[in-house]
């Protein structure tokens, strides 16, 4: 990965982060969208599509109300799409999608931490709040925003890092065979559990009411046309 | 659209930009109400202006498409001068409604929907055209929605809860939630015989058989069992079957 692509799939990634909560939701931030662009800005449109379909489907697991805790995989995807990219052949997908999971198990966690640092800070300016200034409440919120985007940055980097660093740490450490072998089974992980979180995820959306029989309609529909694209 | 009512939808695009567990969206809904608030008094630190800058940072919590209901309406309620108790009320009784109205139409409805047929159309070999039409067709829907919540909350203010009939949000709520299901019920199969294409017979044996048993644990142990957790843990297992099998 060359420095300019390396730095436009960061920027990429901080873009993708700062979308999912802060501004402007346009759904960048969803899997599909961010990874496609990912492998676009890395001329390989495949894997990009490939892999922003796998956390799509993991992104049905999540309803983001309240003030739940969930991943991020807006820019775990990004970095997923680059270790698939990098470690090309075998091991592609499913490296990518174990980098992709760990880079969104740690951004929950940065948006939870940012979350409360953000709290500290909201209550510190409290009786300033209450003055009704309007300058000091936009300081907060844009101190807020900037905050997100280096969280987001930082997110972003770690999938990179993680991409840069162990593709090449896997590679002739195995016979081709088992390089090939492990890496099915990883890729088989991935889509498995995408497509185990996903049906999961959309059943409890979809409940026990008339909206069942709508999704065991789609259900079935759908897998008449896989049968028939067969 | 006057500018401050354009200054004011910009800033919706941000209003979660300070989210926080003390305030929730309150920071954001009060600088997105700012600009709407400055034809108030504004002499001296007790002005009305003040005042209401001060009220609308307070606590709220609501789907971020949907807080420009609660910050026109409470805009409105400040230049129509009504009772600073009134327009806390107003904003604490929109926090359910609008949350709920949002998460189920958006959420659980106009999103999943579209990211449906976008796996759908993917699976079917439309490839990354289907992406962009996702993003556009699902941010026509956004923005018209944000839109048309702060136009309704300023036109309504306190009567605010009337524009919550509204005949297309009410039939939309409706709608998105049968679609919904059909939708990614329909991608599901579809998606599974895209991803499994390049993978040889056992494979999708083993594919199948983990897909059915990571599906019955996140069912029966929901919550424990997330998309993540099922990830990593079906990841390390993979790792340990390729380095050891012979």
């Amino acid at each position: 990965m060359s420095l300019d692509v390396g730095l436009a799939l960061l920027g990429w990634g901080t873009l993708v982060g700062v979308d999912l909560v802060s501004l402007p939701q346009m759904m960048i931030a969803r899997p599909l969208v961010a990874g496609t662009v990912a492998g676009a800005i890395l001329g390989d449109f495949e894997t990009g599509l490939t892999v922003g379909v796998v956390f799509e489907l993991l992104q049905y697991d999540i309803l983001p109300v309240g003030a739940v805790r969930y991943p991020e995989y807006g820019p775990a995807t990004v970095g997923a799409v680059a270790t698939a990219h990098a470690a090309t052949g075998a091991l592609g997908l499913g490296l990518g999608a174990v980098v992709g999971l760990v880079t969104g198990l740690v951004g929950g966690v940065a948006i939870h931490l940012l979350r409360r640092v953000n709290s500290r800070v909201v209550h510190a300016a409290a009786a300033t709040l209450e003055s009704g200034d309007p300058r000091v409440m936009m300081r907060l919120h844009v101190g807020a925003l900037l905050r997100d985007v280096l969280r987001a940055a930082l997110v972003a980097g770690l999938g990179l890092a993680l991409a840069w660093t162990v593709p090449p740490l896997l590679t002739g450490v195995m016979t081709p065979h088992r390089e090939a072998f492990l890496g099915t089974l990883l890729a088989v992980a991935a889509v498995a559990s995408g497509l185990a979180a996903g049906a999961a995820g959309t059943l409890r959306l979809v409940g026990r009411g008339p909206n069942l029989a709508w999704f065991a309609a789609g259900l079935g529909g759908g897998v008449v046309v896989a049968a028939w694209l067969q | 659209m006057t500018p401050r009512f354009g200054r004011a939808l910009l800033r919706l695009f941000a209003v979660q930009a300070s989210y926080n567990y003390e305030r929730m969206l309150g920071l954001g809904v009060g600088v997105a109400e700012e600009p709407l608030l400055r034809g108030l008094p504004a002499d001296g630190t007790a002005s009305p202006y003040r005042g209401a800058v001060a009220r609308g940072a307070r606590f709220f919590n609501s789907h971020p498409y949907l807080a420009g209901l609660a910050v026109g309406a409470a805009a409105r309620a400040e230049h129509d001068g009504a009772p600073a108790e009134l327009i806390e009320r107003l904003r604490a009784a929109l926090c359910g409604p609008l949350g709920s109205i949002g998460d189920r139409l958006i959420w659980a409805g106009w999103l999943p929907l579209l990211s449906g047929l976008t796996l759908v159309a993917i699976s079917l070999g439309a490839g990354w055209t289907a992406v962009v039409v996702f993003l556009v067709v699902y941010n026509v829907g956004h923005v018209a929605l944000r839109w048309w919540a702060l136009r309704a909350g300023w036109a309504h203010g306190v009567r605010v809860a009337s524009a919550l009939h509204h005949p297309l949000l009410q039939r939309g709520t409706a709608l998105a939630g049968p679609a919904m299901a059909c939708a990614v019920g329909a991608a599901l199969p579809l998606t599974a015989q895209y991803l499994a294409a390049p993978f040889e017979p056992w494979a999708r044996g083993v594919l199948a058989a983990a897909a059915v048993a990571g599906f019955l644990a996140a069912r029966w142990l929901p919550g424990w069992v997330t998309g993540l957790r099922l990830g990593l843990g079906l990841a390390a297992v993979a790792l340990v079957m390729g380095w050891v099998w012979p």
